[in-house]
């Protein structure tokens, strides 16, 4: 999984590393499966892999960049490089924040579907409203934003 | 398996996707960056929730993929418009906002 996303930021092909964050996204939902939900396993492959990961493939072949059109970037794996220096210290810091956390898993039963279910339409009723609200919006700006402007229609013919 | 190998698995993924955010030119990468560190994020919330013993933390992670899905669309029709503007996916080409720059 972490060689899948270092590929990710690693390769200049935008296409390679859509295949690396596709491997990133199916390592996550084994973790998930590690994890004992597997609801949220399923979902993650079916949403994730599914459909983000081949809408943004989609999208890489759509735009088909061109060789001249990627950006220029001459010293990039020096950039990496150093940056990860920089980033290195605050990856420590983090562990070492989420490590005071108690350190052993609870024995429970899987998490699967029925339970989520029932948590998520007792406790979690509102997120999930706002969530598909969320959603709708995030739709319909999408159809906006992609569609071509009129105006720049006319100007072209 | 303790709970510290998976929170040390999403402290690294978080720091690669910042690292690519920073460092990276091409708006599919930042992208990509952007969406490592969201799925980190829903890691950590699902390793809590297993931690904690109960499915809250799991609910969680679940919404979380959906935020993640609606901010794809939106940015993948972000990107597709930029693209047709400019016709490249160097990220430092936009920079209309910034103070003082002129270039059209």
């Amino acid at each position: 999984m972490i060689v899948g996303s270092f590929a990710m930021i690693s390769n200049r092909q935008t296409v390679f590393s859509a295949f690396g964050f596709l491997v990133a996204m199916i390592g996550l939902a084994g973790i998930f499966a590690l994890l004992n939900s597997q609801f949220l396993a399923i979902a993650q492959i079916m949403v994730s892999v599914g459909a983000v990961v081949v809408f943004s493939m989609l999208t890489i072949l759509t735009v088909n960049a061109k060789e001249e059109n990627l950006p220029h970037e001459p010293n990039k794996t020096k950039w990496i490089l150093f940056t990860s220096l920089l980033v290195a210290p605050f990856t420590l810091l983090l562990y070492k924040v989420l490590a005071t956390l108690p350190n052993e898993f609870v024995q429970l039963e899987t998490i699967n579907s029925k339970i989520m279910g029932k948590v998520l339409f007792s406790e979690w009723v509102l997120p999930f409203e706002i969530l598909s609200i969320l959603l709708l919006s995030a739709m319909v700006g999408a159809i906006v934003i992609a569609r071509k402007s009129k105006r720049k229609e006319r100007r072209r013919s | 398996m303790t709970p510290n190998m998976f929170f040390l698995l999403a402290s690294i993924l978080f720091s690669i996707g910042l690292v690519g955010l920073v460092s990276r030119k091409n708006l599919f990468v930042l992208y990509m960056s952007i969406e490592l560190m969201l799925s980190s994020v829903s890691l950590i919330l699902a390793t809590l929730s297993k931690v904690l013993g109960e499915a809250s933390g799991s609910v969680m992670a679940l919404l979380m993929i959906g935020v993640i899905a609606s901010e794809a669309a939106v940015f993948l029709a972000m990107i597709i418009n930029l693209y047709r503007a400019n016709r490249t996916v160097d990220s430092d080409t936009f920079n209309k906002l910034r103070e003082g720059v002129y270039n059209d």
